[in-house]
């Protein structure tokens, strides 16, 4: 399902933070993406949502060359895409509730469809008393949630992660880890980028690993 | 009574309070993009001050319009005969023998010797009440209308208007007409020309402004597109907003100059009940005017909403 081939970037004219990556990620599976800071984890992840370009390499998402990829189907393979941001990037203009709803809103639905299903995912992961706060009154594992909130609610085929954790309680943490697990199961693929090793024992997932630019995989 | 939930609090937090009634009546639009803040309300006013300036532009150069109208059609039905003292005749017998001159005369729709009370009433504004007293040498005037699209034959008219009355002289206005046709024209293409200058400069603020205020929002734009709404949805929703602030903009600086216009209005300095300013008459504007303003606030949520679209597209191009 995405496949990076000997995948290069570098910001500018600096010195290269990605390196021959390569790897492959089937449909269905879960994934780990650890390494120390400045590894290049964030990178890496904006590759995938298609935030950034590579300066080399072969990057296929959904069996679609990105580099060929007319720029009005982009769109299309974003909403295929849920992304869980580091910094969460809640529209501070919106309510609990609408952020969540965004995805569906741009997908052109219908509120009548979807207020249910929304309401129900803002009370699993513990905002359903939230529903009408903006984020800055939230604190910053609410915000986290809301942010998870707004990356699987319209089922992506991929969930990207930017340590979704780092801001909850080891309990919260678990929860939100078994809704991955879950969505996993019913057919997303999941990457989680942490520093939690935590996580990654309990999820005994295989690791994509960078160091220094380089990826190798275990598990 | 239950104690309120968070959520009653946070709903609360969202509706009460001063702040939240002008943002929601100046800049809420309903739309994905942020309303509340500085730079909507910032916004707006900039706009309404542009709009404000641009129908006080457009008003004057309508009635600029209108006063040179008038001033033209009336000096061009209208002439004078000035009946001085002679020795072969007094005044009185001069203007009677020109009226019955006149009262033969094609083209000549009407005439009459203006009595000594219309004489002091002219002179008063200019010599004060009380100031035109017998003693002034006081020419006699005969006021003349004349059918424009058919005037008299002058030539024939003064030589006859001569034997009959010496001491009488034929003013047809020609040369103040030309005189202040010149300078009314003048004052007219002055008028579109602020019009222009001013419409250029609300175009201009109000482009700056739409972008600052879009920079401003630039977070909004890169986390709709990076959730896989289309460049055509971005934009739709940002030129809606952009509309909703560019028009209200608009409409507060087209009531202002229409208020400002009926207090204009208001004034009244003249015994015809003409308005004036500063002791020159202003016809102001016209009902059928106002409408005519209506295109300032449409323009300008034109303008606005343009810009928006443009600034949006070249952004979302420079993302991936």
């Amino acid at each position: 399902m995405i496949r990076f081939e000997n995948v290069g970037m570098r910001y500018g004219m600096g010195p290269e933070v990605l390196r021959d990556v390569s790897f492959h990620l089937a449909p269905g599976s879960f994934h780990f993406l650890t390494g120390p800071s400045g590894a290049g984890k964030t990178s890496l992840l904006k590759l995938m949502f298609m935030a950034s370009r590579p300066s080399r390499g072969l990057i296929t998402m959904f069996g679609r060359d990105i580099a060929t990829l007319p720029r009005n189907d982009l769109p299309d393979l974003r909403r295929r895409v849920g992304v869980v941001f580091q910094e969460f990037r809640l529209l501070d203009h919106l309510t609990t509730y609408e952020n969540v709803a965004l995805p569906l809103k741009i997908q052109g639905r219908a509120e009548s469809s979807y207020r249910a299903d929304v309401r129900e995912l803002l009370a699993w992961v513990g905002l359903g008393e939230r529903m009408q706060a903006r984020p800055p009154t939230l604190s910053g594992g609410e915000k986290q949630r809301a942010a998870i909130a707004r990356a699987v609610v319209a089922q992506p085929d991929l969930l990207l992660a930017d340590e979704p954790t780092g801001n909850v309680d080891p309990e919260m943490g678990k929860r939100l880890l078994r809704l991955f697990m879950e969505l996993n199961r019913l057919g997303t693929s999941i990457l989680i980028a942490t520093h939690d090793h935590a996580l990654v024992t309990e999820a005994r997932a295989p690791e994509l690993m960078l160091k220094g630019g380089r990826l190798t995989v275990r598990g | 009574m239950a104690e309120p939930t968070q959520s009653d609090i946070d709903a609360a937090a969202n509706r009460h309070g001063l702040r939240w009634l002008l943002n929601w009546l100046l800049v809420g639009t309903r739309s994905v993009m942020p309303a509340a803040g500085a730079t909507g309300i910032s916004l707006v006013l900039v706009i309404a001050a542009m709009c404000f300036l641009a129908s006080l532009a457009l008003g004057a150069a309508l009635s600029v319009a209108h006063v040179t109208t008038g001033w033209t059609s009336d000096l061009s039905g209208s002439v004078t005969i000035e009946v001085k003292q002679s020795n072969e005749m007094t005044p009185d017998e001069q203007v009677r023998a020109i009226l019955y001159i006149l009262s033969g005369t094609k083209g000549v729709k009407s005439a009459r010797a203006l009595t000594k009370e219309d004489m002091t009433a002219l002179l008063e504004p200019w010599l004060g009440t009380g100031n035109v007293t017998d003693d002034l040498p006081l020419p006699h005037l005969i006021d003349l209308r004349i059918d424009a699209n058919a005037p008299p034959d002058f030539i024939a008219l003064s030589h006859a208007i001569a034997q009959a009355a010496p001491g009488a002289v034929i003013d047809t206005h020609r040369q103040w007409q030309a005189q202040l046709l010149h300078a009314a024209r003048a004052a007219e293409w002055l008028a579109y020309a602020v019009l222009l200058v001013v419409t250029a400069t609300m175009v201009a603020i109000i482009t700056f402004a739409t972008r600052a205020g879009l920079s401003a929002n630039r977070e909004v734009v890169e986390v709709l597109h990076l959730t896989g709404a289309r460049d055509k949805f971005i934009a739709a929703e940002v030129q809606r907003h952009f509309l909703h602030l560019g028009f209200r903009g608009g409409l507060i600086g087209l009531i202002l100059s229409v208020a400002t216009f009926l207090l204009l209005g208001l004034q009244s300095g003249t015994a015809s009940g003409e308005t004036s300013l500063f002791m020159l008459p202003v016809s102001g504007l016209r009902p059928g005017d106002y409408p005519a303003l209506l295109c300032v606030p449409v323009a300008a949520a034109l303008v606005a909403v343009l810009t928006a679209r443009i600034t949006v597209m070249r952004t979302l191009h420079r993302l991936l």
